[in-house]
């Protein structure tokens, strides 16, 4: 379903952008409250419960064991796919995934994958005959704005509660998963002219384009993703890639005080 | 039913694996009002089963073809999450989901006062996030949960419950392993008000005395479970302070 | 009170529960009879006026009936009518013989266009259902300022006050203009502050888990 964009929405933030107001109150770099929740999935050999606002996104970690690529005998692997199912939203409808739910499966693979927190050769059982698969599956139950940053956060934080399942394979006796880092999501939408951090429902659906940036710990940059019809200058994307930095320390933060606990 | 008659699901003292007793069931809890998005939602934990369901309508039902012109259909999608069993499942078409999405719709469209709202169409989502035996029974109690937080007019409150055999005896609430291992599943979705039953599958070998104990037992564990939602309708409306 | 929202002593009932035997008394919305008795279809509060029980449901969608006034996005336009979302379970329908201009044949993209608002009135809901929307009478307008947001429909009554009491009190208080309608919408205009006034309300009122509580709120944050 084709959302409707009122007029009178696209031009009552345009109205608040001028005078750097947002249609909740926070300011231009305030995210809305986050918590966090880990080992909520009793199936799941790592889990995380994530809510921003009235977003709420589950990710549950599984294992296989597969034969590795002939020319990466030692390598195991990473999938991270998201779904996006009609209970999250009106406007999600049944069917074989969207475009939407691959785009979104794929950055947070992508952040995870590239900051290299996952050493694909710690996933080797037998070389060149068994290795680990990883697969991490998103979930989102309710979509009120910025489900992105919502499924990387509960996509790192439930590989790195994971249990490797060894034991139910027969490949010996199950321990942690190893996981070095925590690449952490930051988005930006375009709403009234400029850019501001973590959008609400109401953001989204009146604003223009969209960039996700996810940081791994040393506030590298690991992935990037613009989308919808817009376009932005290098001075734009200054400015909001420095905030991504303290946003993402900050959720970085949580999740380590989530494990402390 | 698999027919493995020879595990051992009773123990000496005459009680069940878990300790439960036969006409006991598993430890059920309702949540109303968990998804925001959502017109109306419910949150049901059944043993280490998690079900939950969200409600959208009543709407204009696309495509057009789908209307009925004196009544609401229901569109109901029973989906189990990738993780919520031991091995993952694919996400994608799923003959059992289909199923149980059709009996659960039919179901519903009997309880819910569908004449009311014609050419509409009401969605019910339901989400299995964890599954260890009995999810279309949970799945049923969410949406019945979700729909009366909506405000969806019904006749009664649908409660989903199992009753089922092992080692010949007959049980309330079949965990995973009773059902692995058992000789009959006997899934009802119940209105504990009228005594009707809306919802019915099963399969197995029951005799008929069997099946009419199993049934006993699951109004029982009916009205067990429709006072657990009526209080957590109640709550929901007072804040907790219930 | 009269409107049924006098607080503590209200009943909570659920869909399926008995209310009472119906001798005597008539059976309003949310309520079935059976041999003799009531049953409440609706998660709600239960209430009694002049004799007819009812169910006011905690949550309902709003229902299109004649002589309603309400707030409609365009969805669809035709060369001779319009298709408007009003938050009910059936599109409504603008004719362009009920639009308040001279609409020429082919041109009522010109007039109102996919995303505008405007204020209409339903002037008939038919047997199937098809809800027809006019634009003449006074105050039925397309919308071209201030900003709507949603409210829950059953409780717009409340949210009004007799008379509009409650309405005018939230007006002179936020000194914003403020049009409610019955489809669950709610219109106001202003300068920033007067918008954040009516902002910051209405995201409070929105928590209120009845129509008591709704008018409670509503008396603290106005007097």
């Amino acid at each position: 379903m084709v959302e409707l964009v009122p007029s009178l929405l696209r031009q009552e933030l345009g109205r608040l952008a001028a005078v750097d107001e947002r249609l909740d109150g926070r300011g231009r770099w305030e995210g809305r409250g986050v918590t966090l929740e880990t080992n909520c999935l009793y199936n799941a050999e790592g889990s995380a419960k994530v809510t921003i606002g009235g977003t709420i996104v589950y990710a549950g970690v599984k294992f296989e064991i597969r034969a590795p690529w002939p020319d990466r005998p030692t390598q195991g692997s990473l999938m991270c796919g998201a779904e996006l199912r009609p209970v999250a939203h009106v406007k999600y409808e049944p069917g074989p995934p969207s475009p939407e739910s691959i785009e979104l499966g794929r950055v947070v693979d992508r952040g995870i994958r590239e900051s290299g927190c996952i050493d694909m050769d710690d996933l080797c059982i037998v070389p060149g005959e068994k290795v680990w698969g990883i697969m991490i599956d998103i979930h989102v139950l309710s979509d009120q704005g910025n489900i992105f940053d919502a499924c990387g956060l509960a996509a790192i934080a439930a590989l790195r509660t994971a249990i490797v399942p060894a034991q139910r394979f027969d490949v010996g006796e199950d321990y942690t998963l190893k996981v070095n880092g925590t690449p952490i999501m930051a988005s930006f939408t375009r709403v009234g002219g400029r850019f501001i951090y973590d959008p609400s429902e109401q953001e989204e659906l009146g604003g223009d384009e969209r960039i996700h940036i996810t940081l791994g710990d040393e506030g590298h940059v690991h992935s990037l993703q613009k989308g919808l019809k817009g376009v932005f200058t290098p001075a734009e994307f200054a400015e909001i890639f420095e905030v991504a930095q303290q946003r993402c320390a900050e959720l970085r933060n949580l999740v380590a005080e989530q494990e402390g606990n | 039913m698999g027919g493995y008659g020879d595990v051992q699901l009773l123990r000496e003292d005459g009680k069940r694996l878990d300790g439960r007793a036969l006409d006991e069931m598993r430890p059920v809890s309702i949540e109303v009002g968990v998804l925001p998005a959502a017109q109306g939602s419910a949150m049901v934990t059944h043993g280490l089963n998690v079900a939950v369901a969200a409600v959208y309508g009543p709407m204009e039902a696309h495509p057009r073809k789908i209307q009925r012109q004196d009544r609401a259909v229901i569109d109901v999608r029973y989906n189990m999450a990738p993780f919520s069993t031991s091995d993952r499942i694919r996400p994608g078409f799923n003959r059992r989901s289909q199923e149980i999405s059709k009996v659960t719709a039919e179901a519903l469209e009997s309880v819910v006062l569908v004449e009311l709202y014609p050419r509409s169409k009401i969605r019910v989502e339901i989400e299995i996030l964890a599954a260890e035996a009995g999810t279309r029974c949970a799945g049923i109690t969410a949406a019945t949960a979700a729909l009366a937080d909506a405000g969806i007019p019904m006749r009664d409150l649908m409660i989903g419950v199992a009753s089922g055999k092992i080692e010949n005896i007959v049980v309330l609430d079949l965990d995973k392993a009773e059902d692995n291992y058992g000789q009959a599943d006997l899934p009802a979705g119940i209105l504990p008000n009228t005594g009707e039953i809306a919802f019915l599958q099963m399969d197995g070998d029951l005799s008929p005395d069997e099946f009419n104990l199993a049934m006993e037992y699951n109004f029982k564990a009916a009205r067990e479970i429709h006072d657990i939602m009526v209080n957590a309708l109640k709550q929901k409306q007072q804040r907790g302070e219930a | 009170m009269s409107n049924g929202h006098s607080g503590a002593e209200q009943r909570l009932v659920t869909p399926g529960e008995a209310l009472g035997s119906s001798s005597g008394l008539r059976n309003g919305s949310g309520v079935v009879e059976r041999n003799g008795k009531f049953f409440s279809t609706k998660f709600g509060y239960m209430k009694n006026v002049n004799s007819t029980i009812s169910v006011v449901p905690t949550h309902s969608s709003y229902m299109p009936q004649s002589g309603d006034f309400v707030i409609g996005y365009i969805v669809e336009v035709r060369s001779n009518l319009w298709f408007l979302h009003i938050n009910g379970p059936f599109q409504g329908l603008l004719p362009m013989s009920l639009a308040p201009w001279k609409v020429e044949f082919g041109e009522s993209r010109k007039h109102l266009d996919i995303g505008d608002a405007v204020f209409a009135r339903v002037q008939e809901v038919d047997e199937s259902h098809n809800v027809v929307l006019t634009m003449k009478g006074v105050g039925l307008r397309k919308i071209a300022e201030g900003a709507v947001e949603a409210f829950p429909s059953h409780l717009i009554e409340i949210f009004l006050g007799k008379q509009n009491a409650n309405l005018q009190k939230m007006r002179e208080h936020t000194n914003a203009r403020i049009i409610a309608t019955d489809n669950g919408q709610i219109w106001f205009d202003g300068d920033v502050q007067a918008m954040r006034n009516v902002r910051d309300l209405l995201m409070q009122f929105k928590g209120c888990l009845n129509g008591s509580e709704l008018q409670s709120m509503i008396d603290n944050a106005l007097n």
